[in-house]
């Protein structure tokens, strides 16, 4: 556009947005600590069994968008492009693990025939139910790659993100269509039922980590921990850095790239699964738009940690769901306004650091 | 390449069929769609001016006539939630409204069908579906809609269009201030639901700090706003008020902030699905022994199987259930048989939506003529004054007399509680 602009109005206007940035910034970062100061130190609104609530609920939340984050950055590592559908494939591991456990629910064993399969095996359960979300989660990515977005392999950046966002409403549409467009209850096993933890006393009030969430939040971390160890370590993982660097060097050296992004789309789309499964454990509810406002959350925090960097979504991720649930309560407003921050910290955190968190990587090797 | 194009296309096409082929499936068996097409609209006309054998009453009535040739159904609209978590409210009231078609019969051979369409329950669909419905010719009447944020959006597309109104469930008190003359409702206010469920915490349940939660929409904050002031005029302390975003699993982090207050009792304004995800997470944010205090939106069987063990000891107001006749032992029989379920137990108002739609239909009745031409005349204007002027009609939940402004109905709510994994009146 530079050039089509007289040369004076181009340099104005980047000489007003160089001033304007750190000004914005700052106005917000002062407001911010203004707020901070009001809630924690004169007015004490909260105790720390408050702040101990928050963070729980902020870590398990985050976890969950870590997962699906990764998904996001992966698939940007490779192909430059942002996979819109990838809220979608998370939906359907949540509505396999719907699936899963109802069927379980309704075989009954014992001497009697009265105690359900979930119920008398749930660790059995529980894995059955991650493998089949897993599977069908990475089969819909393995699918989406080769039905919406290899064909597009070729063309302009911008055509692969129309058809990612086609996907996603076609997938959306497909599942309202197949499973009806209804809340559905996630049976939990008795061991994970909702509501139940590890309670102890804080300030004489009585503060519970739910089982699901820790639950959430360690299988989280070791999917994360692997995936990382994959790709730092393992040949694969040597392949797909190398594709992500440079597509046609790679074939050159022996590289199988389509297969390379193949498995890449696998292996995002099991994450996402893992965490439809963790979503409709922890969270319960499942539908059709269950995966729309995670998936954009993920995104966000995918960002947020520098996209194209797997720390850096483990942390944005991790980062954006604690942010969430303890921003309101610190900055003593109101809880309906928790996108709000988190998204007004997503534009303090880009105007100081444009690459994210962890950016340097991408904005080194990359662009 | 050309192999791996012409495989994306089977593919896609392969995709395309299983949706088109599953959908008649997914859909519910007990679904109204099943009454919803009709067709007919091509042939009936609203023109006052129409040909000879055009009754007087066409010329002068404000809004024309609605006209309708031999064979044709006069339709009654429902613009109800079908979809989403609160989708059992909208395919109770509109199955108690199908029962009420089939039972009212025809009218010198014309009959009447009640067409549902799904608004979400949201302002924008109500709009969406009063708009769809004021286009419809054969369109007289609408039972509905079902909620008070797609009520009040849809009540200006009415009032132009000439339609009447009978909500079954709409609650929101301002809805009959706003001047309307199509709107009318049989179901109680929010004015006459709050108070009490504020008496009702303050002196049988003993509790002097009360949470106030409502999910900013029109019904649940206004029901909230009532609860607040008059259990502050009892002398209770309203210890935090807190506004939820609607359609999201996890409030945990505005619990927390609410058990910091230690309030004995939560009260929240609102619908089941934000409902139920509530009271199954108080059980993790220490709000273990605080009563869970929900209103006619919490009621129903979605809240007890969504919060299981959870729920127990939570308590409702609904409308007051209706007490046993003939006619609801012949209703509650009609809906087992057609639906499978007992009538009543998906929502607190099938009896309304039945009791509403059949009122619109004898309002019809009462006004409609048929010209010399063998066509049904059904003047607009004088079915809005004909329902405002509803007077003893009785229905299956009482007898209502509709007042100036619109409201039919007068009586207290009924407080209910969840014991043992069911709703029974509370002590």
């Amino acid at each position: 556009m530079n050039e089509t602009l007289p040369i004076s109005i181009a340099r104005k206007g980047a000489n007003v947005l160089k001033y304007l940035r750190p000004v914005f910034g700052a106005v917000i970062l002062i407001f911010i600590i203004y707020r901070l100061i009001q809630t924690l130190l004169i007015q004490e609104i909260f105790g720390p069994e408050t702040w101990t609530r928050l963070v729980i609920a902020g870590m398990i939340i985050g976890s969950v968008y870590a997962l699906i984050a990764i998904g996001y950055t992966l698939v940007y590592g490779i192909l430059f492009m942002i996979n819109f559908a990838h809220g979608e494939v998370m939906m359907l591991g949540a509505y396999t693990c719907f699936f899963v456990f109802e069927a379980l629910k309704n075989i009954k064993v014992g001497a009697d025939h009265s105690l359900a399969f979930s119920n008398a095996y749930p660790v059995i359960s529980i894995i059955i139910a991650f493998i089949l979300g897993m599977s069908v989660s990475a089969l819909t990515g393995f699918l989406l790659e080769k039905v919406a977005y290899r064909p597009l392999r070729q063309a302009p950046r911008l055509v692969p993100l129309i058809s990612a966002i086609g996907a996603s409403i076609f997938l959306q549409n497909a599942a309202q269509l197949l499973f009806s467009p209804q809340l559905r209850d996630v049976a939990n096993p008795q061991i994970l039922a909702r509501g139940s933890g590890w309670k102890f006393l804080i300030n004489g009030s009585s503060v519970t980590i739910p089982y699901t969430g820790v639950f959430t939040f360690l299988l989280s971390l070791i999917l994360l921990v692997s995936l990382y160890l994959i790709v730092q370590k393992t040949k694969f993982g040597r392949a797909m850095r190398a594709v992500a660097l440079d597509k046609k060097t790679a074939s050159l050296m022996g590289i199988d790239v389509d297969k390379t992004i193949s498995l890449t789309f696998l292996i995002s789309g099991a994450l996402a699964g893992a965490a439809g499964v963790m979503w409709g454990l922890h969270n319960s509810m499942v539908y059709y738009f269950t995966g729309f406002v995670p998936g954009i959350k993920a995104f966000t925090a995918a960002v947020l940690g520098g996209i194209g960097n797997l720390p850096g979504a483990m942390l944005g991720g991790l980062f954006l769901g604690i942010i969430e649930s303890v921003g309101p309560a610190a900055l003593g407003i109101d809880f309906q306004l928790k996108d709000v921050i988190a998204f007004l910290l997503l534009i303090v955190v880009l105007t100081f650091r444009p690459s994210g968190l962890l950016g340097e990587v991408l904005a080194k090797e990359k662009v | 390449m050309k192999a791996a194009r012409i495989f994306v296309v089977l593919m896609f096409m392969f995709m395309m069929m299983t949706a088109c082929n599953a959908a008649p499936a997914a859909a519910e068996p007990n679904s109204p769609g099943s009454v919803t097409e009709v067709s007919g609209s091509d042939s009936a006309t609203t023109s006052p001016d129409a040909a000879a054998g055009t009754p007087e009453i066409c010329s002068t009535d404000a809004h024309g006539c609605a006209v309708f040739k031999p064979g044709d159904v006069v339709k009654i609209g429902m613009g109800a939630p079908m979809t989403g978590g609160d989708a059992s409210y909208g395919f109770d009231i509109s199955q108690g409204g199908t029962i009420a078609v089939q039972d009212s019969g025809e009218f010198e051979g014309f009959k009447f069908v009640l067409v549902v369409e799904d608004d979400g329950g949201t302002a924008e669909g109500g709009a969406a579906v009063a708009n769809k419905f004021a286009s419809d010719p054969a369109l007289v009447a609408v039972a509905g809609h079902i909620y008070s944020g797609a009520t009040s959006a849809a009540i200006p597309i009415y009032e132009k269009a000439g339609i009447v109104m009978l909500s079954p469930s709409a609650s929101l008190p301002t809805l009959t201030t706003l001047g309307s003359a199509v709107f009318n409702r049989i179901v109680f206010t929010d004015a006459r639901q709050g108070p009490p469920a504020a008496e009702y915490l303050f002196n049988k349940l003993n509790v002097r700090k009360l949470a106030v939660l409502h999910d900013g929409s029109d019904y649940g904050k206004g029901l909230a706003e009532t609860v607040a002031a008059k259990f502050t005029e009892l002398g209770g302390e309203v210890v935090i008020t807190e506004a939820i975003t609607k359609g999201e699993t996890d409030y945990t982090p505005v619990l927390s902030a609410v058990a910091a207050k230690n309030p004995e009792s939560v009260y929240f304004g609102g619908y089941t699905a934000e409902g139920a995800v509530i009271v199954n997470q108080m059980k993790q944010t220490g709000l273990e022994n605080a009563i869970f205090f929900g209103d006619d939106g919490t009621y129903g069987a979605d809240f007890l199987s969504r919060t299981g063990a959870n729920g127990e000891g939570a308590f409702a107001t609904i409308a007051p259930i209706p007490a046993d006749s003939p006619e609801k032992a012949a209703f509650d029989a009609a809906y087992l048989e057609q639906f499978g379920k007992e009538a009543g137990t998906l929502s607190p108002y099938t009896w309304n939506g039945y009791d509403s739609v059949s009122a619109l239909i004898a309002a019809v009745k009462s006004v409609a003529v048929v010209g010399n031409d063998g066509n049904l005349y059904v003047p607009r204007g004088a079915l809005i004054s004909a329902v405002r002027n509803l007077t003893d009609f009785h229905g299956i939940s009482g007898t209502y007399t509709c007042d100036a402004v619109g409201e039919c109905n007068t009586l207290p709510p009924t407080f209910v509680m969840v014991k043992d994994g069911a709703w029974v009146p509370a002590p």
